[in-house]
């Protein structure tokens, strides 16, 4: 996702009735896509969407199975899970970033979709971070002290990382926090 | 944000520079040295002198089981109140991830799989400020030993953005960090890429037989060095 854009959500749902009204909630927000089952959602999935919307239980390709072909093929989307009841850290562990118990509530939906996106922004931030910090380390590892003060790419640089410190925020939550590591170690993982 | 000196922590009794006695809460510092410096025993020195104010104490450990970091706290405070320290066994090898179990002295142990089971840690560590919440705790120190042993588990990348993570985290439940890491370990590329994960650096040195300490960007400057009393 680039910053400009209006994100991009799919909702993959075996009921109509309620892709109808998760649609109309985010509305406005979000570029909308929808799917009734879960081959036609993979099929409606490609590098633009930031979040996906997806029903565990429904006939056909599951929740939990399309999952697989999202993480498989490796797409950089948040997934989450709508499910019958409330999933511990174990369920954590299989891979989605957040779960909205049934039945959703437009409040809910619409601040799960916001907090996915915020989580992204940070992972993503903190990729960039991570470069630049790389990359100044590696200028003050190859280049001596004066050279560097008069670098105009360390100056730059350094600017650039003291800015990017200002705008990470907190993580205020455990699962904000879970989820963040497990990001981190999927990353190094893969 | 600054919201008043009672809520700072009060770091000068392990580390004596001025800057030490008012550290904000949810700062995280680096703990550096060669490994005959004393990283690690600085890092329990901190969290004993915060279990002597009362503070809880989470402390995970890649080399000594949960019992030993919790005797090492213990030893140094034997009044201190074994409900309000957590320890995190991340050893390799430690056995199985989760649910919390107590040790004789009553602390309370949560186990990730290996040093690299970042997840596990982080839920050990979740579960820790859960733990202390719970047995009324609201200030706390966590302290890491050792960040050295992660990085032979995990690359640089990973670990820095850990650390980093872990810092947000303590800056929100506003608990001070201490994470030591044996800087003869590790080239200076890599300490100084971790560094920035931190607000602070902590640096130990041995000079003529004595222990030296400074203190470096909580301000501007780092403090002159300093000798660290035995």
């Amino acid at each position: 996702m680039s910053g400009t854009e209006t994100p991009t959500v799919l909702v993959v749902e075996d009921e109509a009735d309620l892709v109808e009204m998760y649609e109309l909630w985010l509305a406005g927000e979000y570029d909308i896509r929808t799917a009734l089952d879960g081959q036609t959602g993979l099929e409606a999935l490609d590098a633009e969407v930031d979040v996906v919307i997806l029903d565990r239980r429904m006939p056909g390709l599951s929740g939990d199975e399309v999952l697989k072909h999202i993480d498989a093929e490796g797409f950089d989307c948040r997934v989450a899970m709508v499910t019958a009841v409330e999933p511990d850290f174990d369920i954590l562990e299989m891979g989605f970033d957040a779960y909205l118990p049934k039945p959703v509530g437009q409040e809910q939906l619409r601040t799960t979709v916001e907090r996915l996106l915020e989580r992204a922004a940070y992972d993503n931030r903190l990729q960039e971070y991570y470069a630049l910090v790389e990359k100044q380390a590696t200028l003050e590892a190859t280049k001596r002290r004066v050279e560097l003060a008069n670098s105009e790419e360390y100056d730059r640089l350094t600017e650039r990382i003291d800015h990017l410190q200002t705008e990470f925020g907190r993580i205020d939550s455990d699962e904000e926090f879970i989820a963040t590591i497990q990001q981190i170690e999927s990353h190094d993982r893969g | 944000m600054i919201e008043g000196n009672a809520a700072t922590y009060d770091l000068s009794e392990g580390l004596p520079v001025e800057t030490a006695q008012s550290i904000q809460p949810g700062t995280s510092l680096l703990i550096s040295g060669p490994p005959m410096a004393g990283t690690e025993d600085l890092v329990v020195d901190l969290l004993a002198n915060g279990a002597r104010r009362g503070e809880g104490t989470v402390v995970v450990t890649t080399g000594n089981s949960a019992p030993a970091a919790v005797a090492a706290v213990t030893d140094r405070v034997p009044e201190a109140d074994p409900r309000r320290i957590v320890a995190v066994d991340a050893r390799s090898g430690g056995g199985d991830t989760g649910g919390g179990s107590q040790t004789d002295a009553g602390a309370t142990v949560y186990r990730a799989d290996a040093p690299s089971d970042m997840t596990g840690i982080g839920v050990g560590i979740t579960n820790g400020f859960d733990r202390l919440a719970e047995t009324g705790v609201e200030r706390g120190r966590l302290g890491l030993t050792s960040l050295s042993t992660m990085l032979a588990y995990s690359n640089r990348e990973a670990v820095f953005k850990f650390c980093h993570a872990l810092s947000s985290r303590l800056e929100s439940v506003g608990y001070v960090g201490l994470f030591a890491i044996d800087a003869a370990a590790h080239d200076d590329q890599t300490l100084q890429v971790l560094k920035q994960a931190f607000d602070g650096v902590v640096e130990l040195r041995e000079r003529d037989g004595a222990r030296e300490v400074r203190l470096g960007g909580v301000q501007p400057t780092p403090t002159d060095w300093v000798p660290l009393a035995e």
